[in-house]
């Protein structure tokens, strides 16, 4: 009667997310007008913002003694950063619903585990809007600041990508498993995600307090700031060679805090 | 022949705080350590045999659910053993999730956007289940229902009726030791819930897949299960056969009238009403029959009895003196009253 197990490893995960992800996306595109619609939302949400940007430098000359093209930069870089958290991660938000009305329990019942099998299945398209949106700027602002591009350049700054992702989607983590032991979690998520806003600013505009908050407490200077400075500013800071190593282990603290709330929960009964 | 799943001496309790009343009771709880326990399984023991269908009922609260989640892995029971496929469940819970399947309550477990049969081919990958082995599984499938026209049908759109029944095929498709069924026919028409109780019947004798199913469907006992196991308030009242459980009534007999003529006289209102009529008359002229009792069925007004206690005929004679009847059946105690009796703890 008992079956043995195969091993499952990462080739086993990976090819069963692709399936899912692929079917998930052929599924949307059955909804055309939602995904364009979506889609367009997206792209005004990120060119309003654009624009705010662009009338604050029509007063300013430089913030902080960063000019146009490197806030530019910046805010392009973690509109990039912002995108695997955002088409991948998404279902976190549906988290505190799951956990709340007991149907994450059948998150428990599969022989996988259970955060793959939560994440995977939603993929969130609206996110490749602002990956566009993002490119484009940061193009535009690499362009304009003359940076060259080598391979070396382009291996860093995959990598520096990279790691703004992880901390992204770390604290997002961190914020959605929350509800596993809070009634009112939805707040913390809110607010987390506000916060996110300010990656795209130089974390020195932040002073004293705000700047040790952002910086260790709720990392969003890792996101865009510390991985980007190698590319903007002679030199490196500690925490911008850190930031890689720092961001792997961040993911991995929010995955065992989301796990050991996972492993609390016993559903609602019925 | 060896047990498939076994509980011994199982109890779980849960800490729940105290909570104090008011503004001044809020904060009080805040700071609070004045926990009391819940017990919400207390001394559970049996012994579950390869291919049966054990029926697990017991009324809201009574501990099912969290009795189900310990013996799937969920939970970590307080003290006692459990032993699935011959393994410790919360310990081994993905390795225990390979060999079982779960249909537990009305949410899907499909995945929602995606076509049944892809929701399927995920599972087979996700099972790892072989080839040869996942089509010889379809075809059965196909062979007991009409499936085929639901494959490409995307789980959202389906009916409850529709999704029940890919719910039950999705927890079979692994052909696991033991499958879990909680509420399979909950909400269903009556030719739908036929329907789901012929598949988990077919299924069981095909795949000798042990079935342990919770419902509140008496009509559901009575179609699949042999064995019954009740509970309440976490403490095992009764665990045998239904035939045992209903020759311990056997003087008990049913008394199945109808008042009225007319269909738009038989709904639900006017039968209680009328029921509660009988109820207090039978109540005034037979003081001494405790046994009597009086329901509205479907369509019918029951009147249960005890035989060594009062005589039928004498109360069927009384009866038609009082009231005209149009129709009367007789009938043996049926499987709702005697677990209700277990329920109100009219027997030992």
């Amino acid at each position: 009667m008992n079956k043995e197990l195969k091993k499952r490893g990462l080739r086993f995960y990976a090819s069963i997310y692709f399936k899912i992800i692929a079917q998930d996306f052929k599924s949307k595109m059955s909804y055309r007008a939602d995904f364009v619609i979506s889609m367009l939302g997206m792209i005004l949400t990120n060119i309003s913002g654009f624009v705010t940007f662009y009338i604050m430098f029509q007063n300013f000359e430089t913030i902080n003694g960063w000019n146009y093209y490197e806030m530019l930069f910046l805010y392009g870089f973690s509109l990039i950063a912002l995108t695997p958290m955002q088409c991948l991660f998404d279902n976190n938000w549906n988290l505190r619903y799951a956990v709340y009305d007991g149907s994450f329990i059948k998150y428990c019942f599969r022989p996988i585990n259970i955060f793959f099998y939560f994440i995977s299945e939603v993929f969130d398209v609206k996110g490749l809007g602002q990956l566009l949106m993002g490119s484009l700027t940061l193009g535009y602002a690499w362009y304009h600041l003359g940076l060259q591009m080598t391979v070396w350049k382009a291996f860093l700054l995959v990598a520096a990508l990279l790691t703004g992702s992880l901390f992204m989607i770390a604290i997002m983590n961190l914020a959605a498993a929350t509800c596993f032991w809070l009634v009112n979690s939805g707040f913390v998520m809110v607010t987390m995600f506000k916060f996110t806003e300010y990656a795209r600013y130089p974390v020195t505009i932040f002073q004293g307090i705000f700047r040790g908050l952002f910086t260790f407490v709720i990392p969003i200077a890792f996101v865009a700031y510390y991985p980007s400075y190698i590319f903007l500013r002679p030199g490196l800071p500690v925490l911008t060679c850190l930031s890689p190593v720092f961001g792997i282990f961040f993911f991995w603290i929010s995955y065992r805090v989301w796990m050991l709330g996972a492993s609390r929960y016993s559903g609602t009964g019925n | 022949m060896e047990s498939i799943i076994t509980l011994k001496n199982v109890s779980k309790e849960f800490k729940v705080l105290n909570r104090h009343e008011g503004i001044k009771g809020g904060f009080q709880d805040l700071f609070s350590r004045d926990y009391k326990i819940i017990k919400a399984v207390n001394d559970i023991s049996m012994d579950i045999m390869p291919g049966e269908i054990c029926g697990y009922l017991g009324p809201n609260g009574a501990g099912k659910s969290t009795t189900i989640k310990m013996m799937t892995g969920v939970l970590e029971p307080t003290s006692g053993e459990i032993l699935v496929n011959g393994r410790i469940p919360y310990k081994n819970r993905t390795e225990n999730a390979q060999n079982i399947g779960v249909v537990f309550g009305q949410r899907s477990q499909l995945w929602w956007a995606l076509p049944l049969i892809e929701s399927f081919k995920l599972l087979r990958d996700i099972y790892q289940i072989e080839e040869k082995d996942f089509k010889d599984m379809m075809e059965l499938y196909e062979s007991l229902v009409d499936i085929k026209e639901l494959y490409s049908k995307p789980v959202r759109q389906m009916s409850l009726g529709q999704r029940t029944l890919s719910d039950i095929l999705a927890a079979f498709l692994h052909n696991p030791g033991v499958v879990f069924l909680d509420e399979p026919t909950i909400g269903l028409d009556v030719s739908m819930k036929s329907k789901i109780r012929d598949l988990i019947k077919a299924l069981n004798h095909e795949k000798k897949t042990t079935v342990i199913l919770t419902t509140h469907d008496m009509g559901d006992v009575d179609a699949l299960c042999k064995r019954i196991v009740i509970i309440d308030k976490g403490i095992m009242l009764y665990d045998n056969s239904i035939e045992n459980l209903r020759s311990f009534f056997g003087a008990y007999r049913t008394l199945r009238l109808r008042f009225a003529k007319d269909a738009s006289q038989l709904t639900k209102e006017a039968l209680k009403k009328q029921a509660a009529e009988l109820a207090g008359d039978l109540k005034n002229v037979y003081p001494q029959a405790k046994s009597i009792g009086v329901s509205a069925g479907e369509e019918w007004v029951d009147v249960l009895l005890n035989e060594d206690e009062i005589a039928l005929m004498k109360v069927l004679n009384h009866i038609q003196e009082t009231r005209r009847i149009y129709d009367v059946q007789l009938k043996e105690i049926s499987t709702e009253s005697v677990i209700k009796k277990i329920y109100d703890k009219e027997i030992e």
